[in-house]
């Protein structure tokens, strides 16, 4: 009972304090809202980056070419063994002449070209599928071992080495956004706690009097701790709706120039939770920003 | 002396000083070897000039301050080595007054005297009703929804008083609380607070008036350079 009455009194304490120095809550507001907005959008950068990961790992392929001069037979041995390596879902044997058919197919009218040759250039190939699980570099790896040294078979193929490339690439920005988010998590926390000590400053005749009165050094605090983490929540919420309003207005717009970074899969916004994380994640600097400035100026009574 | 004869310890004390020194600044003192007991609804004056350690002695009660020797027990505890967690709760049981009123100038009248009883967690509806009560007792009911700035002199202390009783606190300690004000001013505000000693609140009043001490007082504490120099009933007082 006498708990509500003073939670309720701090909270009263809180709303006074951020109607009487507008300003100081301002600052902090937009200084967690910018930090958060820088680190929205590199979240928002690398889910957008793996999903394009995700959807192209389903089209990984391997293509094992084989030596020319193979029997049929010794073809149909070859695509049996492969069979049983590590992570592979299935075998397809594609014969020399099967290539050519697919290859006129493919390429229409310029197909003529061939028509010159005397002989099919294409060779013979076997067609790996991995299980789903093993779609990735691992799983590539894993594989090529497996096929290394194994007679008959020339070269490997995979139809899309740029992946590897762009998973580094994908690897590097999630790194830099961590990088980036920890050092302006840092300094967003110490922002906030010198705004928030100097709205403790300006009510230090406030503080002086409820401490007369016999107020705790914790119900002297929370109302600081309230407006910090008020100021987090609306700096998080400032954030989420400026990176909503660039996902919908600005990302259309931008789209052939991200072209070479997200393809051209319909961009996804912060899931549900991510987008609870970051308010979550306001509310904390706010929270923690006040705590420090209370122990910092805290030693008084 | 009379005051001589009181003894050394008595049950009923509620703030006991044994040879108490402060001193801010090494090399001086501004309280040097005090010893001093106040009873349950006693009605002290502190008297002494500017710079005798009067609001040193008044702020070493209420735990502002740390004694340089000596020991201080108030209601019961030693708050020469109170820790600053159990400060808080004592506070609740003392009341204090100042010549500058210390108010809180954003907040009502109404929120002024509330405030001692939101750090105690009075619900809503008990505040109220006690916070009227109190406006009351000083005559500010009327004014309960001002601004301490927008209230006179003398209203503004009404109000400090108000909310230094509202807890009904043990006890009271004003530390020059008519220094502000005109002479007509100054006896309703005493009249307020000889009100709350009838009532069995130990008051403790510091100031240099001695004709506040003629018309009010029952014992007077004289301080000077930071000693003691007298400890007795007050001749031809009032009561
Ligand atoms: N915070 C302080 N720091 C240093 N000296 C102080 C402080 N407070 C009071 N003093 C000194 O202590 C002595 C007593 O002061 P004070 O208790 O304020 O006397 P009074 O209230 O009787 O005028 C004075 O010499 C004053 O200068
Ligand atoms: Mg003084």
């Amino acid at each position: 009972m006498s708990g509500v009455a003073q939670v309720q009194a701090a909270f009263r304490a809180a709303f006074h304090g951020i109607r009487s120095s507008p300003v100081t809550s301002i600052v902090a507001i937009a200084t967690i809202g910018l930090c958060l907005l820088l680190v929205g959008a590199f979240v928002l950068l690398v889910n957008n980056m793996e999903q394009l990961l995700d959807g192209f790992g389903e089209d990984i392929r391997v293509s094992a070419y084989l030596e020319a001069g193979l029997a049929p037979e010794e073809q149909a041995d070859l695509a049996a063994r492969v069979e049983t390596a590590p992570g592979v879902e299935a075998v397809a044997l594609v014969t020399s002449a099967q290539a050519l058919e697919r290859f006129r197919a493919a390429q229409g009218e310029r197909a003529a070209l061939l028509d010159g040759l005397d002989e099919n250039p294409l060779p013979a190939s076997l067609e790996i599928a991995l299980v789903p699980d093993q779609r990735n570099q691992e799983g590539l790896a894993v594989l090529r071992e497996a096929l290394d040294g194994l007679p008959g078979i020339s070269e490997l193929g995979y139809g899309a080495e740029w992946i590897e490339g762009y998973e580094q690439a994908v690897g590097l920005i999630r790194g830099v956004g961590i990088s980036i988010g920890g050092v302006l998590g840092l300094a967003t926390l110490l922002i906030v706690a010198n705004t928030i000590r100097l709205s403790i400053y300006t009510r230090r005749d406030e503080i002086e009097i409820v401490q007369l009165v016999g107020g705790s050094p914790a119900f002297v605090s929370a109302p600081f701790l309230i407006e910090g983490l008020a100021q987090g929540i609306a700096g998080g919420g400032a954030a989420l709706a400026l990176l909503y309003g660039f996902y919908r207005v600005m990302l259309p717009g931008l789209r052939d120039g991200l072209e070479l970074l997200l393809g051209y899969a319909d961009p996804i916004f912060l899931s549900a939770g991510g987008a609870g994380w970051l308010v979550v994640a306001g509310a904390a600097l706010g929270f923690l920003g006040s705590g420090v400035a209370l122990l910092q100026d805290g030693a008084r009574r | 002396m009379p005051g001589a004869a009181r003894p050394v310890v008595s049950a009923g004390a509620l703030v006991r000083l044994f040879h108490v020194s402060k001193s801010y600044l090494a090399g001086s003192w501004a309280l040097r070897d005090v010893s001093l007991e106040l009873e349950k609804g006693e009605f002290v004056f502190l008297t002494g000039p500017s710079g005798a350690g009067k609001t040193t002695l008044m702020r070493l009660i209420f735990a502002a301050e740390q004694p340089s020797e000596g020991q201080i027990l108030v209601l019961g505890r030693n708050v020469s080595r109170v820790r600053p967690a159990a400060v808080a709760p004592l506070r609740r049981r003392i009341g204090v007054v100042f010549q500058d009123f210390k108010l809180l100038s954003r907040r009502t009248v109404e929120e002024n005297v509330g405030v001692a009883l939101d750090v105690v967690g009075v619900s809503e509806r008990d505040k109220r009703a006690r916070v009227f009560a109190m406006l009351k007792r000083v005559g500010l009911q009327h004014r309960r929804y001002h601004h301490p700035l927008s209230l006179s002199g003398g209203e503004q202390q009404r109000l400090a008083i108000a909310r230094a009783l509202v807890n009904d606190p043990e006890i009271l300690l004003a530390d020059e609380p008519t220094g502000n004000l005109d002479p007509e001013l100054t006896l309703e505000i005493m009249d307020l607070i000889a009100d709350a000693a009838s009532r069995g609140t130990a008051v403790f009043v510091a100031t240099h008036d001695y004709s506040l001490v003629e018309r009010y007082g029952r014992r007077i504490v004289r301080l000077e350079d930071g000693e003691i120099v007298q400890d007795a009933p007050v001749r031809g007082a009032i009561r």
